[in-house]
């Protein structure tokens, strides 16, 4: 495999927004083509992420359309679908289409528009990605989910709701440094233990929420890169699975198929836990990063929630977590939300995230998770 | 010669109250179908055994923002149920009280009909 880098990002404002999903993308990526300081022309690949717009938008065969309304109709173009991991699942494969030699420069990204819908509706559109017949038929919901997982944890480590509302405090904390979050607004503990509920024990401000936006980032081989204005290198890029239905997973409090890419990534890579200076991770629900710190080898199984609370993942703590704000305050527009997540890592590692800056920071990773916990990536990147 | 249980035939012994596991003829696995493979030995050996629907909550919660169609069920509680055999069911609970739910309610199966559709709850033990 050849050396690989992301050479240029984009990200459109997270929120409500009137554009189609293609509209988005194009906007993101047209900002990404121009960060990276190449020719449109340059692209050899469009990976596009979307994961309901068949619903949403009644449109499918987004890739094309994106790539028309960016001004690339002839760049072939493939659409990832792997719930709210797609677009770090497109990342993965458009790097080893670089790495494999095939192609020199890949633009990668996803788009999602789910607020010109319903609560009830978008609720609906985003349970389909657990299984029809044994977890829809329920009524589940993804709160649903998450609620399961949370009281999974804390029946089985003492987590407490008090720790999850450190996650979403600390994560409003650093979105109000975010000029592209969702939510630029500072909350507090109370504020969080007292919001409405939605799936018990997760409340309101345990969740984040529905989002409009688009990712996007340009993606080079070594010889291209180096020629670029800031490099930032792929030191790996993992993908696993898990079960689908939560019925089969043996461990509810604990994300198998983030143990496994981790692993996966820190072997490619030749890192480990201990090296990483900055994370961006898949915080859709509070608890899910008091789990994923945990799977991800930062904290002891079952510590995560203490880390939360003493304050070790926020911006200048041991490990900052979620710089960007993080799902929770930044946004979640599904099919975008990897991309967005490498770029603010690409932003960090070249020292471009004033006044969120984590200072000195040499590898970032990003991970995101998919569904029922059953997809998830791992990526590792370095400043060199 | 392994015997599949489609999900069609699972649902249809569910709707006459007889939950349906499948035991892997070669390392013992207990699992729910369908499934070709055992994942654990990759063995494709399976046998239908009944599952007497009796077990205990592992985890539940209490939906209050459910999905498009739902609205005059909620709020209503789904649970992550053990089964006394090992394997695990997702189910809607019916006839407890969401106050008096709690990790280690023993519970026992029971289905229910949404139109056409055959859905896994549970009930009192």
């Amino acid at each position: 495999m050849r050396r690989v880098a992301v050479i240029g990002v984009g990200v459109t404002k997270f929120g409500k927004h009137e554009r189609t999903c293609a509209e988005l993308f194009a906007e993101a990526a047209a900002d990404a083509i121009q960060d990276a300081g190449v020719s449109p022309r340059t692209i050899q690949a469009i990976y596009f992420g979307n994961v309901v717009g068949g619903e949403g938008e009644r449109q499918l065969h987004m890739g094309p359309q994106a790539g028309s309304v960016l001004g690339l109709p002839a760049v072939p173009t493939t659409r990832f679908e792997t719930a709210c991991a797609t677009s770090h699942s497109a990342f993965r494969h458009a790097v080893m289409e670089v790495g494999a030699g095939i192609s020199d420069v890949v633009l990668v990204g996803g788009a999602e528009r789910v607020l010109n819908l319903p609560t009830d509706v978008a609720t609906e559109y985003f349970a389909f990605a657990s299984d029809a017949v044994f977890e829809q038929s329920t009524g589940i919901t993804f709160p649903g989910v998450f609620a399961l997982i949370a009281r999974a944890h804390m029946t089985k480590h003492g987590t407490t709701e008090e720790q999850m509302a450190h996650v979403a405090v600390k994560n409003h904390r650093h979105g109000a440094l975010n000029p592209k979050a969702q939510f630029q607004k500072e909350i507090t503990i109370e504020d969080v233990l007292a919001s409405a509920k939605v799936a018990d024990p997760l409340k309101l401000y345990d969740c984040c929420p529905f989002t409009d936006g688009a990712a996007a980032l340009v993606v080079a081989a070594v010889d291209v890169a180096r020629k670029s204005r800031n490099p930032i290198w792929v030191l790996s890029s993992a993908a696993a699975s898990d079960s689908m239905c939560l019925h089969d997973k043996k461990d509810l409090s604990r994300a198998l198929a983030t143990e496994r890419a981790a692993q996966a990534a820190y072997r490619q890579a030749g890192r480990g836990p201990e090296d990483v200076d900055v994370v961006e991770l898949h915080d859709c629900f509070t608890i899910a990063e008091i789990v994923a710190t945990e799977g991800l080898g930062f904290f002891e199984p079952g510590t995560g929630g203490i880390a939360a609370e003493k304050g070790w993942t926020s911006l200048g703590g041991k490990l900052p977590v979620n710089p960007s704000g993080g799902l929770k305050a930044k946004g979640h527009p599904i099919g975008a939300t990897g991309a967005a997540q490498i770029a603010e890592i690409v932003t960090q590692l070249r020292g471009e995230a004033d006044p969120r800056q984590v200072d000195g920071a040499r590898v970032g990773l990003a991970h995101t998770l998919g569904g029922n916990a059953a997809t998830v990536l791992v990526s590792l990147f370095g400043s060199e | 010669m392994s015997k599949v249980i489609t999900l069609k035939a699972f649902f249809e012994e569910a709707r006459a109250g007889r939950l349906t596991g499948i035991r892997c003829g070669r390392c013992g696995e207990l699992a729910i179908p369908p499934k070709e493979f055992c994942p654990a030995c990759h063995e494709r050996a399976w046998e239908p055994v009944p599952l007497v629907g009796h077990g205990a909550i592992a985890s539940f919660t209490v939906i209050r923002i459910p999905p498009r169609g739902r609205a005059a069920d909620s709020p209503y509680a789904v649970a992550l149920v053990r089964l006394d055999e090992g394997v695990s069911l997702l189910g809607r609970i019916v006839d407890i009280p969401l106050d008096a739910l709690k990790v280690g309610l023993p519970v026992r199966f029971r289905p229910l009909l949404q139109q056409d559709q055959t859905v896994v709850g549970f009930g009192p033990a």
